[in-house]
């Protein structure tokens, strides 16, 4: 019983928060920019919009152009699933962890790649190209970063470390954790798309990594790439907020009350993750192509000196 | 060296060649040769004196049985122009091609093979430019029996371009259609991955037909068609028009024209380069200043307004001067609203320029090299980046400019970062420019009446617009009506430099490179 509640309450707020980023992002941006900008919740009504539209599917296309926008959006909410926004609730399975989780992206990101070259256009091709190249080069950061978590909490199930890691005295404070903060920091702006790796608001097809990809969607299928982009940013941010500053250990009542809490100090955990997103997002400049390699290796470094750090300094 | 003592260097070398030669206008000397002589006399004045070739183009004078060719080169230390000019036999159609020497020729030719279809022997490439294949091959629109109101039939063509052969070269084709909201262009990258081998530009999306809609119109009217070559460029191309118009009328304006004239030229200055700094930044993504500059691009055009109710700076000129005062009464404003944008300014580039991840993006982007800038007329901005300090504004002095003092901003790296820095130096200079202007505005008229135009006349308006040197000359008939208008502007010359600078670059590169050249499709495509 417990376990679909678990399910329920995590597809909700995982569908209803993970769009609310976008639209904060875009806020703080343009307000650094002296305009009034979007409103916080112009991405929902673009879903909105798209969904109710026609698709418009190009001719030269196979079944994985049509197949695409489900297999992204799918992979991104079971990978969703298996971080848990509240440890209030037991979770559905306990064999799901970080490593399918990452690898469950990788499989939306391979269809999004086959999909960007199906339609055999010009920017599409060069789409997959780039986002190969990026994405091959952030992996090792992602993995060094969240097993050395894993080996301190003693698990690679994200629930069991988030579980630890409430016992844990300010863990940012800590060398191993706050090495894997800032590389997991990296590795959410370059899996997401964001600025200095890619840039989300260009026109500029010949400069655009994700985008490129979904040039050719129109309608529902654009619909659901742009909802599970959303979701698979929302999930690094969630591990972000919950690895790194967990807070279930400050609520001390029991029951719905606590779920319906702790759900509350999730989400402003992730408006304020959100923040410093577009912080980042609005101090540094696009990366040129070639440099991406670098940030990369940055994210590495910083993720190998803390799992050394384990096995130094310990916990 | 004057002019004077160029026509006596060139007689002396040429004296066998030369028909007959002539000074108009104070600083245009004309020199008649043979069609065959051209190649040679060419190469001298281009390679031997370092006189650049600014304008190439055919006149149809076949109602005394031949075609005239002009080649104009400029001679920039004293201010003059050298037209040679030649028959061209109405039977045989055929001139001989001088761009294996003349580099920057071979755009002209082609352009005078479309439009009136006379043949250049030996050029490298004459592949169609103006016209696309689409257009029947027999149909030349500035030939004078061509009917404006014609509409050839579409022929079915497929475009050629460049073929590269090897192991993982592919072709990116880009456009006409473009994302933003941009003019049309189709852009070939030859790229193996992501550096580019070769990029080709097929232009010309947007052919309106300028130069033979002014033929047998009045001066008047060609007028308001000078203003609308190019939507940003409208005072510097007016004003080409409207001086060659006025050499031709034998006039002089007056001295508050003068002023106001360049007041205008540099706010149009100051303003398309706000444009271009905010696009630079806006395609590295550097949201914050490129609001800053568009925001002052805003302030620009809010000046413009307040001056003459006209954001695009639409019939201030007028023939013999300026259409009213403009400025007597809004002097103190405008000096707080130049004094409000200087300082803006001054705190956005200070804190750009301490931005190393935006240098890293701009150093060494698209390096146009000296001599490919030199060998193709690369002008304005693209140029004085790369070393060569041509302004028209010192070099064929016109309006006040000439008792103004203003400097001329030049850097010699040749990439993004320098036509950049060539452009936020203008801007300081287009203030200091603007502030002398409203300080030492004489009084008088506003302009001078022009009587009907001689037939027979013609005359070279040269400016200075933010793109770069504009070269118009224009040529009357008989009844004192435009004969032809010849319209060169900058873009005309820094297409092809453009596409010298991308190659080495890799394709994310492009857009970058392409907005700091700013190029006008429209001005391009008359």
């Amino acid at each position: 019983m417990i376990n679909i509640t678990y399910l329920i309450v995590q597809i909700i707020v995982v569908i209803a928060i993970a769009p609310l980023v976008n639209g904060i992002i875009k806020k703080i941006k343009a307000l650094s920019q002296k305009r009034k900008g979007a409103p916080i919740l112009q991405l929902y009504y673009d879903l909105y919009k798209l969904l109710k539209k026609d698709t418009v599917v190009s001719d030269t296309t196979s079944w994985i152009f049509k197949a695409a926008p489900y297999i992204v959006f799918t992979s991104s909410l079971v990978a969703a699933m298996l971080v848990p926004v509240t440890t209030m609730l037991d979770p559905i399975w306990l064999a799901g962890d970080l490593i399918l989780m990452v690898y469950l992206l990788a499989l939306g990101r391979f269809f999004m790649m086959l999909a960007g070259l199906d339609a055999a256009s010009t920017f599409g091709g060069m789409g997959a190209s780039r986002e190969a190249m990026i994405s091959s080069l952030i992996e090792p950061s992602i993995l060094v970063s969240l097993i050395t978590v894993g080996l301190t909490a003693g698990s690679t199930s994200s629930y069991q470390i988030m579980e630890y890691m409430k016992y844990v005295d300010t863990p940012l404070i800590r060398p191993v954790y706050f090495m894997a903060f800032i590389a997991l920091f990296i590795v959410t702006i370059a899996e997401t798309a964001r600025i200095p790796v890619d840039d989300p608001s260009t026109h500029l097809e010949l400069t655009m990594v994700h985008e490129a990809m979904l040039l050719e969607y129109s309608g529902r299928g654009l619909a659901l790439m742009e909802l599970g982009a959303s979701i698979k940013q929302l999930t690094f941010i969630t591990l972000l907020a919950n690895i790194f500053i967990p807070h279930d250990q400050l609520i001390l009542i029991s029951g719905v009350g606590a779920v319906v809490l702790s759900v509350l100090i999730y989400v402003i955990k992730i408006v304020f993750i959100s923040i410093l997103i577009a912080v980042a997002e609005v101090s540094t400049v696009k990366l040129r192509l070639f440099s991406i390699p670098n940030i990369a290796a940055l994210a590495f470094i910083l993720s190998f000196i803390g799992f050394m750090q384990y096995f130094v300094l310990g916990r | 060296m004057s002019l004077r003592d160029l026509n006596a260097k060139i007689e002396a070398g040429f004296l066998k060649f030369i028909k007959n030669s002539k000074i108009l206008n104070g600083n245009e000397l004309y020199i008649e040769i043979n069609q065959d002589n051209i190649p040679e006399l060419g190469v001298y004045l281009n390679i031997d004196l370092g006189c650049s070739l600014v304008s190439l183009f055919a006149t149809d004078e076949r109602e005394f049985n031949h075609y005239r060719l002009y080649y104009s080169f400029a001679e920039r230390q004293s201010g003059s122009l050298i037209i040679l000019t030649s028959v061209v036999d109405q039977n045989s159609s055929t001139f001989m091609s001088i761009s294996t020497t003349v580099h920057a020729a071979a755009r002209y030719e082609q352009e005078i093979h479309d439009l009136f279809g006379l043949i250049p022997i030996g050029h490298p490439n004459l592949k169609r430019l103006v016209l696309h294949g689409n257009w029947p091959e027999d149909n030349f629109p500035l030939r004078k029996d061509f009917p404006l109101s014609h509409k050839p039939q579409t022929v079915d063509c497929i475009s050629e371009f460049t073929k590269i052969k090897g192991e993982g070269v592919f072709e990116i084709p880009v456009g006409p259609v473009h994302a933003g909201i941009i003019e049309p262009g189709h852009f070939r990258f030859s790229v193996a991955g992501e550096p580019i081998f070769n990029l080709e530009a097929q232009l010309y999306f947007v052919h309106k037909g300028i130069e033979k809609l002014c033929e047998g119109n009045n001066p008047e009217k060609c007028y308001y068609i000078s203003e609308r070559i190019s939507g940003d460029e409208t005072i510097a191309n007016s004003l080409a028009y409207c001086q060659a118009i006025e050499k031709i009328a034998g006039i002089n304006i007056p001295e508050k024209a003068e002023y106001i004239r360049v007041l205008f030229a540099e706010l149009e200055r100051m303003t398309s380069h706000f444009g271009d700094l905010a696009g630079i930044c806006i395609d590295v993504a550097y949201g914050f200043a490129g609001s800053q500059f568009n925001m002052l691009r805003a302030w620009s055009y809010g000046m413009a307004t307040q001056l003459c109710g006209m954001r695009f700076l639409r019939s201030v000129n007028r023939l013999g001067g300026v259409r009213k005062d403009f400025i007597s009464g809004k002097e103190k404003s405008l000096l707080e609203q130049l004094n409000k944008i200087q300082k803006e300014l001054e705190d956005t580039v200070d804190i750009i320029i301490n931005s190393s991840m935006f240098n890293d993006r701009i150093e060494n982007t698209g390096i146009l090299d000296t001599k490919i800038a030199f060998d193709l007329n690369a002008v304005g901005p693209a140029a004085r980046a790369s070393g060569i300090a041509n302004d028209m504004r010192k070099q064929f002095p016109y309006a006040a400019y000439p008792k103004l003092k203003f400097k001329v901003p030049v850097y010699t790296d040749g990439d993004v970062n320098s036509r950049m820095k060539v452009k936020i130096k203008e801007v300081f200079e287009s203030i200091n420019l603007m502030r002398q202007v409203i300080e030492n505005m004489p009084a008088g008229k506003d302009f001078e009446r022009l009587g009907p135009l001689h037939p027979h006349k013609e005359a070279f308006g040269i400016t200075e617009s933010p793109r770069g040197e504009n070269v118009h000359w224009v040529m009357t008939d008989n009844n004192g009506n435009i004969f032809r208008y010849k319209i060169r502007t900058p873009s005309f010359c820094n297409w092809p430099a453009l596409c010298y600078a991308v190659a080495g670059n890799i394709v994310p590169d492009f857009p970058l490179i392409n907005k700091s050249f700013n190029l006008s499709y429209a001005g391009n495509d008359l």
